[in-house]
């Protein structure tokens, strides 16, 4: 080779190189820009909320609103004194935090000790319950929704019907969290080597020993994974939510309540939003390398 | 090893109980449901009744009128419809353009690994808030979305499309700059999609990233001595290599699409003129919103797990018969 054929390659593979990270540009634009506008939106003052401007005074003005029972005043000290009136989704927060926090409190557990059996144990149709279980993801949640929205209109705990409540909800949650948790949680026990529970049997402990003693604790960094998950999970669930919550709104269906006189008031809609995105923001992060294998329960490797 | 026979259903039982408690009740009830005159307005009379005298089934009470209807009514085939394009758009869109990310996204470099982090984002994102944020950015006076689409691509075209027709050829009519995404029929079904396949596509290439790490190098090694291009070896390489990996991704991610709701609500409310009322959106409107008709809704709602049940049943022999 000469040295001119020489150049010419690396110059087509500088021109490769550039396209290539142009392309990584816009895909890191696709994915980004929604959540940035989200987040520009959400600190904006409310007079820039309906533009495209990107240069404007940052406010916190709009989490006080979403904050607050009281009216918020806003452009203070102007001749016209425009007040917003707060609309306090604490409460909303509340809901969003206990029964995302009950799910995973009741399921982990649970699923836990299925794991481990499905994983250690061979016993009549693991294989089949295990598919069983799996296929129970594929049921549409509004099948589901529709015979507890009727149950639970009559059913009542503590002289209230169950419809509406932070338990209702916990309970349907249980039919998308519990068959999630199991796979994800399974997929920890079988990685983990059995050679040290067979030790443990050779000295002498029982099965339940084995299990809380020596398995529990090696796994318990992807039991911590798989909370995260069904957290996260429960915390973006909508339908039930919407059909089974009622008027005990957790966040995904609060957002609904941030419309007034102007349509959806978009500045507060994107506050709320970030509350809604922030915390979910680390936990994704957090489990980064494992959402893969929770969404397709191992199916993709 | 350990040999307890109970020991397992011990650990299984609680969770198992459950599961069969929150997936198969309901599943029985709703199937019950749908064979009876049933609205929230009035309280329904059930053909099996439970009393003193033991059970006593009144088969009069029993009805396919639910299902007739179903098959009758024009908004629940338009409901259908709906379902089947919006899943082939975000199904075909999530895949391809998730493919073509991980293929990007593959190789070492430190924008390579940035861009991987990125990808879980929009995870994080629930629908419910992704179906606001794309409405918000849609919208026709004030999205970004809408700014960008009119600046980065309609007015290039027309730029380029009045240059030819300056020249005394041909006519071709520019493109409109101010199209209401939402407000029209089509591309309020595109634009619901592509918020799916925003949400999707970065987490179909996180899985493709992993599968394309698992082929051996070596194949690609002695693909490119052999003197195959990057083209080819994509063609005739990885995407056959892929195929298995493509077709459970692929129906993954179209039991997901059949199921969409939460965006309808936030996104397009069904509209305009319910163009993007899918099944799970129109049942919900049945049941719950408008005719309050728990019998009707758990009669679609049955259909669509007849469909469901097919695609779970190929998904589930994609991934056993896989190796």
């Amino acid at each position: 080779m000469t040295a001119a054929t020489k150049i010419k390659p690396s110059a087509w593979q500088r021109s490769a190189k550039a396209l290539e990270t142009a392309a990584l540009l816009l895909i890191i634009a696709f994915i980004v820009l929604p959540i940035l506008w989200l987040a520009i939106t959400a600190i904006k003052p409310q007079e820039k909320a309906y533009t495209t401007d990107i240069i404007f005074m940052p406010t916190l003005d709009n989490f006080e609103i979403i904050f607050s029972d009281e009216s918020v005043i806003i452009n203070e000290g102007t001749e016209r004194e425009r007040g917003e009136v707060g609309r306090n989704m604490i409460p909303n927060v509340i809901n969003s935090v206990v029964v995302s926090g009950a799910t995973i409190l009741i399921a982990i557990p649970l699923a836990t000790l299925a794991a481990y059996a499905f994983s250690r144990y061979q016993f009549l149709g693991n294989g089949i319950l295990l598919v069983w279980i799996l296929t129970t993801q594929f049921i549409p949640a509004i099948v589901v929704a529709i015979p507890f929205f009727t149950l639970f209109r009559t059913v009542e705990v503590f002289d209230r019907p169950l419809l509406g409540t932070q338990l209702g909800l916990i309970i349907v949650n249980m039919s998308i969290v519990l068959p999630y948790a199991i796979w994800m949680i399974k997929g920890f026990v079988d990685a983990l080597p059995g050679e040290i529970e067979e030790a443990a049997f050779v000295d002498g402990c029982n099965d339940f020993q084995i299990l809380f003693f020596i398995s529990l604790p090696l796994i318990r960094p992807g039991v911590l994974v798989a909370s995260v998950f069904a957290f996260i999970m429960s915390w973006n669930e909508f339908l039930f939510a919407l059909i089974i919550g009622r008027e005990m709104r957790t966040m995904q269906v609060a957002l609904m309540t941030t419309s007034g006189a102007r349509g959806i008031m978009w500045e507060q809609m994107a506050a709320a939003g970030m509350v809604v995105m922030i915390p979910i923001f680390f936990l994704a992060l957090f489990i980064r390398k494992n959402v893969v294998d929770g969404l397709t329960m191992g199916a993709v490797k | 090893m350990r040999k307890k026979r109970w020991v397992p259903w011990v650990l299984v039982g609680p969770a198992l109980l459950i599961i069969v408690l929150t997936t198969i009740y309901p599943l029985l009830a709703a199937l019950y449901f749908s064979f009876h005159k049933y609205k929230l307005r009035s309280p329904p009379q059930f053909a099996v009744q439970i009393g003193d005298g033991g059970i006593s089934i009144d088969w009069s009470l029993l009805t396919l009128d639910n299902y007739a209807l179903a098959f009758s009514d024009s908004r629940f085939i338009n409901s259908l419809q709906v379902t089947f394009w919006f899943t082939v758009i975000s199904v075909a869109l999530s895949v391809i353009i998730g493919l073509g990310i991980a293929v990007i996204v593959q190789k070492g470099g430190k924008l390579h690994t940035l861009t991987k982090v990125l990808l879980i984002f929009p995870f994080a994102v629930s629908p419910a808030l992704k179906g606001y944020s794309w409405r918000f950015m849609l919208n026709e006076n004030y999205g970004i979305y809408d700014l960008l689409i009119d600046s980065l691509v309609i007015k290039p075209i027309n730029f380029l499309l009045s240059i030819l027709n300056a020249l005394p050829i041909v006519e071709i009519p520019l493109l409109s700059e101010s199209i209401v995404w939402l407000g029209d029929k089509f591309w309020a079904l595109f634009m619901l999609a592509m918020s799916e396949t925003w949400g999707w596509a970065p987490l179909i290439a996180l899985m493709f990233v992993g599968a394309l790490g698992s082929i051996d190098e070596q194949i690609f090694e002695a693909a490119r001595i052999d003197g195959a291009n990057r083209a080819q070896i994509f063609f005739r390489v990885t995407l056959p290599l892929l195929r298995p990996v493509i077709l459970i991704i692929t129906m993954l991610k179209t039991i997901f699409s059949l199921k969409m709701f939460d965006q309808v609500v936030t996104m397009t409310g069904g509209g305009p003129v319910r163009a993007t009322q899918t099944i799970n959106y129109y049942i919900h409107q049945v049941g719950f919103v408008r005719s309050l008709d728990i019998g009707y809704a758990s009669a679609m709602s049955y259909i669509l797990v007849v469909v469901l049940t097919i695609c779970a049943a190929l998904y589930v022999s994609l991934v056993l018969n896989r190796d």
